[in-house]
């Protein structure tokens, strides 16, 4: 069975002042329907580019997508017109930002921005979408949604904001909801209540949610597969289980050994040493390479390959070699 | 063990722009009569979400905020009534972390000057002798002394909080307000940034009043937390007591909401206690319990009276129904 | 447990720099600048003519006698000598203008900015006061009240300009006090003489400096339009006083008063040019481009 969205082999290049970079290097993902995928890593690992890609909004220039398909449902959108791409965005795909601020137009009210997203994709009475985008706010979870819909976004809290953003990218029934750090703005008792609305939403309406995160903890609770990006690339991919469970790359057992948890009081975190290479000066060889205990020649002349190694795919040639 | 610091009644009161022409001035209450006491070599945690008021607390107790009332005696003395002139003399045994490692440091000076910039305004030291120190301070907390003439964006926000940390070790402070010092950091660097701060706490004996919304970051970090709600400390316990059996069912809701490892979609996990809603405004507090409105435990009582913190236990908690 | 320096990057006088180097219509006018600065400065050297004694005939056009290839003025004068011997006096009078009002305006509005409540209404309202004076006109009362010497005519220019830079300073301050590296300063005990002029001016300098280069050209436009009015310093050669006293005799001749309109237009142009090109290189925005 072929995913509903399957990313294959994605190469996207950006041009800045050291010369072209490689912002993602073969990466390959899929989700099905009514599955979550997580995609997890630090600040510039390239998972907001996967997310750009997907959507078609790369700003070009100075990126540009080098190779690969994005394929939905079959469809390969990296060949899509820019046309095909306006249509499918925000009725076959969806996207909900970090900050809901700034992602919402601050003239407009929540209900009129609901129901002019609900009129682009569906030929209905300007009245019928205002009661349509009333019925979403009440969805999601915000009352009195009858006067909230006449509110401006500064009158709401940023809980209430991340709504009105989830009700607007729901509004056509997306097949794929694509959320970047939906809840990093958000303080945690809200975010509990956001990941809790889009467990649900995706009960009721079977969207395959891409969820972007740093946090390995909100993996955890949200994701049924994971893919973990380190430099532009995934370095490990799996269950979610699997992954969290049974880390096989070096940087994934660092990623989650050194989360101060809840539960035990250990003195000293496990730490990675050092910091993300900037893109530009990624080498031939592992881009984990400089921070990584099982370095071998090897890992500073090859780049390892994502390949099946025990439960799930890793790319790593300490783990191949079994020197993990 | 010697009790540093003690905080008694603290209140903070931000006026907000006039209603109407000839309209009264509405008063925020940021923090609503607080008190805590830290002792020597300890870590305090006070955690909350924005709009707790955790902030504005740290801020006030060094003076970097004005408080409305209350006291804060710092070995003896307090802080509050000191004069300009004096509280700058002081300023050499209370020093801050910020949060954000970009915006805390004057990007037009070398980080070098940043550091030894306490040392010039409070006159400690030969020429030599603070070139000398801020060397040792860099080594200290993990720089390298050829990275001394740089600028603060030649880092990064890893490095920058170390460069914070050094600014704020240079005078041998004996408290150290560290407000939110890793949440704007990724999750490998902030690992690298908490056992530096558990490292210098061990080592050079300091005492920590450390602010952050991250209960995991505060269970790695503090002795004794407190948690806030719109102003006020709602639960005080020693970390293992408000970790392993939170008394106050906000706190409970914050341990609940906190994303963990432990908790698995997989595994059909489904969270235990859900609190709807968001916090109340400050303008206008309710008359009873500031949480009642989202508790699922609230009764008639928590609506009228405003419970007061009482000892429960190991814990102290402000709350009609504990446990 | 050191992570490793991530780059060697500029320190941002540099990086300012290196735009600003890309920006062609900048390096224009900084090379157009120079070269009206030196003919000013050395161009009695080369070209010796007295710019206040008459020559030749009134009006001889240019081009036909070629020691006087600009021609002559109505009273029979050499304008290539008047364009050299003006342009200092000229260019002085828009610097001295452009300090004088820096001077008034980044105080006022650094005071004002900085310390907020009463200051800051008070010298607020004493910056609207002046802005709602004509500018024009206030700059004229004070010429003739006062002597008309290029030192009162900068001195009025800088006087009736300043509220705009006051105005600036002011909310760049406001802008920057409010960020965490000043909370930082006064954690650490600085007095709030050091923070305004050790952390927040420094910070503040690109738009000042940007709007510094575009106050030179406007003062310079500003004398010029004194001297047209005819109260400009009459016993100092500037370009402001040929075209004043050339204007009367426009039908007749353009050329007395078309040359040193261009000279005046490429003055401010290229001081224009490098202003914007200042402002884009200090602007992060742009930098990643």
């Amino acid at each position: 069975m072929s995913a509903l969205l399957q990313i294959e082999d994605l190469r996207v290049t950006f041009n800045t002042r050291y010369g072209p970079v490689t912002a993602l290097d073969s990466v390959s993902l899929s989700v099905n329907a009514g599955e979550t995928l997580g995609v997890v890593g630090e600040s510039g690992c390239g998972k907001s580019i996967t997310a750009l890609s997907v959507m078609g909004l790369i700003p070009s220039p100075p990126g540009k997508i080098a190779g690969g398909a994005i394929r939905l449902a079959g469809e390969d959108l990296t060949q899509a017109s820019e046309a095909r791409m306006r249509a499918l965005r925000g009725a076959e795909m969806a996207m909900i930002f970090q900050e809901p601020m700034t992602s919402l137009n601050p003239v407009f009210t929540v209900g009129d921005q609901i129901a002019e997203a609900i009129m682009l994709h569906q030929k209905v009475s300007a009245d019928q979408a205002f009661r349509d985008a009333v019925a979403l706010l009440d969805r999601v979870g915000i009352p009195s949604p009858d006067r909230r819909a006449r509110d401006y976004p500064h009158q709401l809290s940023g809980g209430m904001r991340q709504r009105v953003m989830i009700a607007m990218a729901v509004s056509c029934r997306p097949k794929v909801l694509i959320a970047d750090e939906p809840t990093t703005a958000l303080d945690v008792t809200v975010q509990a209540q956001i990941f809790d609305l889009l467990n649900e939403i995706q009960r009721d309406f079977g969207a395959a949610i891409i969820l972007i995160t740093h946090d390995m903890g909100a993996i955890s609770e949200m994701a049924d597969r994971v893919a973990v990006m380190y430099a532009g690339r995934v370095i490990e991919q799996g269950r979610a289980d699997d992954v969290l469970d049974l880390p096989q790359h070096p940087y994934t057992r660092g990623l989650i050994s050194c989360i101060p948890a809840l539960g035990k009081g250990e003195d000293t975190l496990r730490e990675i040493p050092g910091v993300v290479p900037p893109l530009h000066m990624l080498g031939a060889g592992c881009a984990f390479a400089d921070r990584c205990a099982y370095r071998a020649p090897r890992c500073d002349s090859e780049k390892p390959q994502l390949q099946a190694h025990g439960h799930h795919p890793v790319a790593c040639h300490a783990v191949e070699e079994g020197r993990i | 063990m010697t009790t540093l610091l003690d905080v008694r009644d603290l209140t903070v009161q931000f006026a907000l722009p006039r209603q109407g022409f000839f309209g009264p001035r509405p008063v925020l209450e940021a923090v609503r009569q607080v008190s805590f006491s830290l002792e020597q070599g300890r870590a305090l945690g006070i955690v909350g979400e924005s709009g707790s008021g955790k902030t504005t607390t740290a801020m006030a107790t060094i003076r970097l905020v004005e408080a409305a009332g209350g006291k804060v005696m710092f070995q003896g003395e307090d802080l509050l009534q000191l004069d300009d002139e004096a509280m700058r003399q002081r300023r050499r045994d209370v020093q801050l972390i910020f949060q954000d490692p970009y915006s805390s440091l004057n990007p037009r000076a070398r980080v070098a000057d940043i550091v030894r910039e306490p040392m010039d305004l409070m006159e400690i030291g030969t020429p030599e002798e603070r070139r000398a120190r801020v060397t040792e301070l860099f080594r200290l907390v993990g720089l390298r002394p050829d990275q001394l003439n740089l600028f603060p964006h030649q880092f990064s926000g890893g490095q920058r909080q170390r460069i914070s940390i050094a600014r704020a070790l240079t005078t041998n402070p004996k408290l150290l307000v560290c407000d939110e010092p890793v949440s704007a950091l990724d999750v490998a660097i902030q690992a690298q940034i908490l056992n530096l701060l558990a490292r210098l706490k061990a080592e050079l004996g300091l005492s920590y009043l450390f602010i952050s919304h991250d209960l995991g970051v505060v269970r790695h970090v503090c002795d004794d937390v407190a948690v806030m709600y719109l102003g006020k400390i709602v639960e005080m316990a020693p970390r293992d007591a408000l970790f392993d059996a939170p008394q106050h069912p906000y706190t409970q809701a914050l341990l609940s909401a906190a994303p963990s490892l432990a908790r698995r979609k997989s595994r059909g996990y489904v969270r235990p206690v859900k609190i709807s809603g968001d916090p109340p405004s400050p303008i206008n507090p309710p008359k009873g319990c500031a949480f009642a409105d989202r508790c699922p435990k609230a009764q008639e009582v928590c609506r009228k009276v405003q419970p007061v913190l009482e000892p429960h236990g190991p814990s102290r908690v402000a709350c009609h129904f504990p446990g | 447990m050191t992570e490793a320096t991530t780059f060697k990057a500029e320190s941002p006088a540099r990086e300012a720099w290196r735009m600003f180097r890309r920006n062609i219509p900048a390096v224009a006018g900084v090379i157009m600048l120079t070269g009206i600065v030196l003919a000013t400065l050395w161009g009695t050297f080369f070209y010796d003519g007295n710019p206040y004694e008459i020559v030749w005939a009134p009006h001889e056009p240019p081009g036909v006698t070629p020691e006087f290839p600009l021609g002559t003025d109505y009273l029979g004068r050499d304008i290539f000598a008047g364009l050299i011997a003006g342009g200092g006096p000229t260019l002085a009078v828009g610097a001295a203008a452009a300090a004088i009002t820096m001077v008034i305006g980044v105080s006022l509005g650094a005071l004002a900015g900085f310390y907020g409540g009463w200051v800051d209404n008070l010298l607020m309202r004493i910056t609207e006061f002046f802005q709602v004076l004509p500018t024009l006109l206030f700059a004229m009362v004070l010429v003739t009240l006062f002597s008309p010497t290029l030192f009162t005519i900068a001195m009025a220019i800088g006087v009736v300009s300043w509220p705009q830079t006051a105005r600036l300073t002011r909310a760049e301050v406001m802008k920057i006090k409010e960020l965490e590296y000043v909370t930082a300063a006064r954690a650490i005990g600085a007095r709030n003489r050091r923070i305004i002029w050790t952390v927040i001016l420094p910070n503040a300098a690109p738009p000042l400096i940007v709007s510094a280069t575009l106050t030179i050209g406007v003062a310079i436009l500003f004398e010029a339009g004194l001297s047209f009015l005819g109260l400009g310093d009459p016993n100092t050669m500037s370009w402001g006083l040929m075209i004043g006293s050339n204007r009367a005799y426009i039908l007749d001749a353009w050329w007395p008063v078309t040359f040193p309109g261009l000279a005046i237009f490429l003055t401010v142009f290229s001081v224009s040019l490098i202003g914007d090109g200042l402002n884009d290189a200090f602007n992060p925005k742009l930098r990643e481009r």
